[in-house]
């Protein structure tokens, strides 16, 4: 078995909430060192994120941020303290990578902006995620994924048809797509560094990261001078193309079909009704025109049957059918299980933890290092101890002080 | 000549319409030298896919293709031949990445699965981009986005907003391609880690990723809400994140996300402190999490006064997150995105010169760039398989008469 790809590099990890801590975790679970930086007067705002009206008592608790921030170690510096920003250097001086996601300006003003920081480390990779960039007339503008997602025309294109705009799917889209990109980003300057001893400075904003997925609706525009409208499930070619619901409480399928093969075989599996036979729906353009009527016919057959029956005997049919999982029915996927897709974890304070691992696996690298969530400032004594050298008084000193805090 | 992050980096594509050629765009896009692989007649599927411009389709002007495949050599091959697979398998062994989208069962009935490949060139990382992945009960279901986007949960967790009655509507999958793109990207960032990995230790692996996986980690907080609360996150719960309200304006809409204090103070100061927000249950937080949209209609009597601009202004103003829904229209002529060249234009031999979304993130040392657009299907024939494989244009004229290329 091989090491971990990352295995030797080390992060310093200014990032929080969202975009930056998901970039990170995944730098962590190849096999980097992630210095995740935090004080006791700000730390990681996802720690006191509650949950469907528990209040959390600790700041060890939150699921918002395991689910974030594992395969990370974790210290508690207060920067507004020069001491605490000498030590940050100290640990650049020994990392290979720095990352940050805060609004404008705050790197640079605790004196490590990229120029300070390749003074330290001449080679140091600096990555920097933002919602707009970090130039531009947009630059210092607070930013949250779905404000941004609304920027790049994301919203107008989500939604049923003949709805108002909608917000694309779960919990922070842009953040995790600009996060992909920006590991992306990172993993490609570290293959340069590694040929020409070269670093560099990644500006990442998650605006110009999420556009990348908007190709076909911008270049409509910038062609035919189009804008797209909202499609709900459908799709510009096939039909049918939609979201059926089943037997039980909101429980739904999800079936495609590309071709004349497709639905000859579909008629079948669903039993040759009459209506299959009528004239609009016997070729693949008009099943197109006619899909609001055949949407409809459709859904009076899946109706009768449970989402996961209707997925496999179409799929024992050859067709794209796939149930509409929930998060319980996620949880206890019967695919994921057999992938090992969800890992788990023992914490010291929120017991066994079960998150969503990488979604991709090596062949040949042992799994990946997921240990579980950092509780705040866990790991002090090992950051300023042992890889610094400081000594247990000096370490002791700078607690007190509030330094190290 | 160009000297990219991944220069150097040896590239095979064998894939097609969006995943497989995304993941590999992202490399040839930074410098990596990439060999497209088409069969010849039709070549990628995606050249049937709009947009086309005025909408008349040719297989060289198809916007999605021409947006997936900048920076990458073209060639034709018919690897069902014995002399096809035998130039694959020469451009294999000149390779240091293959990058595929094909389901298992076609690479095995190909005699292109891992094992083989590997024998072929055991530098070789593979990776391969399938809804399911190589293994699991499900590996052999046939897929698409729809279905990707339902089985990962991410569709479950679309809020159901903006609709009349929430009981009728489905799961909500996400815009455009969405779903392809991400497992691209996430193939990309897996493949990075696999050719850091071969630096060191000369070997190939199997990067393999799974749709489902890459959609499904998107759903990490809600998921684990699920496996550690106990809890399911109900679907009908209105605007995605509580903060975050789809609000109507005079002229459209914006989304305004006021998460955290400070936040929440400036968005009471730029409507003017409106009467409701001195309600004491408004002060806490958590009531403001379980009321978003109680929120929202009120935020809505305030931005139904005024036009998306001034909406957007007087945000900008009070340093309030928010921004219109906007369409590509205002997205391709925004100032911030003109101040950071985003959008960048290019000439193609057939196509013209069109406006294309460019880098999703600013390296500085090694810049995104597009040195060469899309290839015209075959485009690159002599130059790969002469000019690299050593066969003479006698061979290619009858290996074009046999069908091969």
């Amino acid at each position: 078995m091989q090491k971990l790809p990352l295995d030797g590099a080390r992060v310093v990890d200014f990032t929080a909430i969202w975009h930056g801590p998901h970039l990170s975790q995944w730098l962590g679970v190849m096999g980097a060192e992630i210095i995740k930086i935090e004080s006791s007067l700000h730390p990681d705002i996802t720690r006191s994120r509650f949950v469907f009206g528990k209040e959390r008592a600790g700041l060890n608790l939150s699921v918002d941020f395991a689910a974030l921030n594992y395969g990370k170690k974790d210290v508690t510096l207060n920067m507004a303290q020069p001491k605490a920003r000498e030590l940050a250097r100290e640990i650049v001086k020994i990392s290979d990578i720095v990352a940050d996601n805060f609004g404008g300006g705050v790197m640079e003003r605790w004196g490590l902006g990229y120029p300070d920081l390749k003074k330290l480390k001449p080679d140091i990779i600096v990555y920097s995620g933002s919602g707009y960039g970090r130039t531009g007339p947009y630059k210092d503008l607070p930013a949250f994924a779905s404000v941004v997602e609304a920027f790049t025309g994301l919203h107008s294109i989500t939604g049923h048809v003949g709805g108002e705009p909608a917000q694309m799917a779960s919990h922070a889209w842009d953040d995790l797509v600009a996060a992909q990109h920006g590991v992306f980003a990172i993993l490609a300057a570290l293959y340069h560094r590694s040929k020409t001893g070269e670093g560099q400075y990644i500006d990442l904003s998650m605006s110009e990261a999420g556009a990348a997925f908007l190709a076909e609706p911008i270049m409509d525009y910038t062609m035919n001078g189009r804008v797209a409208g909202r499609v709900g499930n459908r799709d510009n070619i096939m039909a049918p193309h939609g979201c059926y619901r089943c037997r039980g409480q909101d429980k739904w399928v999800a079936i495609a079909v590309s071709n004349e093969e497709e639905w000859i075989a579909f008629c079948k599996a669903i039993g040759n009704p009459e209506w299959t036979k009528e004239e609009r729906f016997g070729n693949e353009l008009s099943r197109w025109k006619n899909q609001e009527k055949l949407d409809k016919l459709i859904g009076e057959w899946t109706i009768n049957y449970d989402h996961y029956e209707v997925m496999e005997r179409l799929q024992k049919a050859g067709i794209m059918a796939g149930a509409s999982l929930d998060m319980e029915e996620l949880a206890h996927d019967p695919h994921l299980k057999e992938r090992d897709f969800f890992v788990e974890m023992e914490h010291p304070e929120m017991g066994r933890l079960s998150l969503p691992g990488l979604p991709w696996r090596l062949s040949n690298t042992p799994k990946g290092n997921y240990q579980c969530p950092p509780l705040l400032g866990e790991h002090n004594d090992y950051v300023f101890g042992e890889l610094l050298g400081l000594s247990k008084e000096e370490v002791r000193q700078l607690k007190e002080e509030k330094v190290i805090y | 000549m160009n000297v990219g992050a991944l220069s150097g980096l040896k590239v095979v594509e064998y894939s097609q319409f969006i995943s497989g050629p995304y993941c590999a765009k992202l490399l040839a896009d930074l410098g990596a030298e990439v060999v497209k692989v088409e069969k010849p007649g039709f070549g990628d599927k995606a050249r049937s896919f709009g947009p086309f411009p005025r909408d008349i389709p040719h297989p060289e002007k198809s916007g999605l293709f021409l947006y997936l495949n900048t920076n990458k050599l073209g060639v034709t091959l018919n690897v069902e031949s014995a002399t096809g697979m035998k130039v694959f398998k020469e451009l294999v062994k000149w390779a240091d990445v293959l990058v595929e989208n094909n389901s298992p069962r076609e690479m095995k009935r190909l005699g292109l699965d891992y094992e083989s490949l590997h024998k072929v060139n055991p530098r070789l990382v593979v990776t391969s981009i399938t809804p399911f992945g190589q293994t699991g009960p499900y590996r052999d279901n046939k897929a698409c986005d729809l279905i990707g986007f339902h089985v990962s949960g991410m569709a479950y967790l679309n809020p159901v907003d903006g609709v009349e009655d929430i009981e009728q509507q489905p799961p909500l999958k996400g815009a455009a391609h969405a779903g392809d793109f991400m497992a691209g990207l996430s193939g990309a960032v897996g493949t990075m880690s696999a050719v850091i990995a071969q630096q060191t230790t000369g070997l190939g692996q199997h990067v393999d990723l799974s749709e489902q996986e890459a959609l499904a980690s998107i759903t990490r907080y809600e998921v684990g809400i699920f496996t550690h609360e106990g809890l399911p996150w109900e679907r009908q719960r209105g605007g995605r994140g509580p903060e975050t309200s789809i609000v109507p304006c005079q002229d459209g809409y914006a989304v305004i996300n006021a998460t955290g204090e400070g936040f929440w103070t400036n968005l009471v100061k730029m409507m003017g402190n409106p009467d409701w927000t001195k309600n004491e249950l408004f002060q806490d937080p958590f009531y403001r999490r379980q009321n978003s949209d109680a929120i929202r209609l009120m935020v809505g009597e305030w931005s139904k006064e005024r036009t998306t601009e001034e909406v957007k202004y007087a945000a900008q103003a009070n340093r309030v997150p928010a921004m219109p829904v906007y369409t590509a229209k205002e997205a391709v002529n925004s100032e911030q995105l003109a101040a950071r060249e985003f959008f960048v234009e290019i000439n193609h031999k057939e196509a013209g010169r069109i406006k294309y979304p460019g880098a999703p993130y600013k390296l500085s040392g090694t810049p995104w760039s597009v040195h060469c657009s899309a290839p015209l299907l075959g485009e690159h024939n002599e130059g790969v398989y002469c000019g690299m494989l050593g066969y003479t244009r006698q061979d290619l004229t009858k290996m074009r008469g046999l069908g091969v290329i």
